[in-house]
């Protein structure tokens, strides 16, 4: 699933949803406050709007976060040789016959 | 090809941690020197890559130009001065490559860089069993370093410690259990030890190399010669363990036959003609010998 524009303005209509039915709520809490009444619950509306951006959120940024990886651990190895495998950078040593090979190799003088 | 493939290719080596010197070195001939500035941030990471290529070989004239641009960079960094006790090494200096690494660790104590590089200096004048020490050493003091316990096992490989070399390979495994290719390489060294006893922990790790990757080719026919191997060493086998390495042989067979199978198609006759004739002189050698 590749990040396309659909995708992103997917991802900006759910958080922007979202943050609305939070803010809805506060407004309701503060108009309760208000006229005195006592808090029961949210207002269904608020409600769905809520969980439905939560989960148009959750698909935009499941497609804009990349790609999946494998769960198996061993799937990303099986590709790999021993010898990509065993080359260790830090250790690495120069004197070998590479040198030979080089334009600006000067042999030794004995 | 385009610097931007060029790039690309250069980090997929970085991250999948491959060599490929000379062509790290061709790539930035052609394309990347001349676009290094549309790099950002990443050309520092391609100075460095390259650089390391490029001691590799030995091109000075391309070290030069990375070594002075990250130089003019960071002027203090140690990582810098690391790349320059490698350019003393690769011209042979070993003793000034040693003194500026001793600088180094005198600066920070906790970098583990310039301690490794001793350990390569060692190994590239020959003094194998003083690298050996040295590695001991680091490795007292940073224990959690697989690729120190990998290039430690190779050195006891140099020396045909095979003993000592499998118990780095065993801390290795206790890091990865999940690396295919360890427990391959456990099994081999188990396998060139000898022995009935090795044989037997040689063919349980080539199964387990097989359980976790079952493309693994060298594990398959190693799993074919050990279980050969055991049956042909030892005559009072039980019976169970007797018919346990009689089906593995049979199975791991069969695997290679039509790996063979899958890989050159059925024009290849005589391919796979050869292979038989290889699979039955594996098993008259093991019957004749028992």
């Amino acid at each position: 699933m590749a990040a396309t524009a659909v995708h992103r303005f997917i991802f900006i209509v759910g958080i922007t949803s979202l943050l609305h039915a939070a803010y809805s709520a506060a407004q309701h809490r503060a108009y309760l406050r208000i006229t005195e009444q006592e808090f029961l619950s949210l207002p269904i509306d608020i409600l769905i709007q809520g969980i439905v951006s939560l989960f148009v959120t959750m698909y935009g940024i499941m497609t804009l976060a990349g790609e999946f990886k494998e769960i198996r651990s061993t799937v990303d190895l099986e590709s790999k040789s021993w010898e990509t495998y065993r080359n260790c950078p830090s250790f690495y040593t120069f004197n070998h016959r590479g040198k030979a090979l080089s334009p600006y190799y000067d042999p030794p003088v004995d | 090809m385009s610097w931007g493939e060029a790039r690309d290719k250069l980090r997929s080596w970085r991250e999948e941690n491959e060599r490929r010197s000379l062509e790290v070195v061709d790539l930035w001939d052609t394309y990347l020197q001349s676009n290094i500035h549309k790099l950002g941030d990443e050309r520092l990471l391609v100075w460095e890559q390259v650089c390391v290529a490029a001691l590799d070989c030995n091109r000075m004239d391309v070290v030069d130009i990375c070594l002075v641009s990250l130089a003019t960079e960071f002027p203090s960094s140690m990582r810098v001065r690391k790349l320059q006790a490698m350019k003393l090494e690769a011209l042979e200096k070993y003793d000034e490559a040693l003194e500026l690494l001793d600088q180094i660790i005198k600066r920070d104590e906790t970098n583990a860089a310039p301690r490794k590089r001793r350990v390569a200096i060692l190994k590239a004048i020959g003094k194998i069993v003083d690298a050996i020490k040295e590695l001991n050493e680091y490795l007292r003091k940073f224990m959690s370093d697989q690729e120190a316990w990998q290039e430690l096992c190779e050195l006891y490989l140099i020396e045909q410690d095979y003993a000592k070399a499998a118990f780095c390979m065993e801390e290795l495994i206790l890091h990865n259990p999940h690396n295919h290719l360890i427990h391959q390489r456990y099994a081999d060294i188990k396998y060139t030890q000898g022995g009935l006893e090795n044989m037997e922990i040689a063919r349980a790790h080539y199964a387990l190399a097989l359980k976790l990757n079952q493309n693994n080719m060298r594990a398959l026919y190693g799993a074919l010669l050990t279980a050969t191997n055991v049956l042909s060493m030892s005559k009072s086998l039980p019976a169970p363990k007797k018919k346990e390495c009689s089906k593995l042989i049979a199975w791991a067979s069969k695997q290679i036959r039509n790996r063979y199978e899958e890989v050159s198609g059925h024009a290849a006759e005589n391919e796979l003609e050869a292979l038989n004739g290889m699979l039955g002189a594996l098993q008259i050698a093991g019957s004749t010998s028992s």
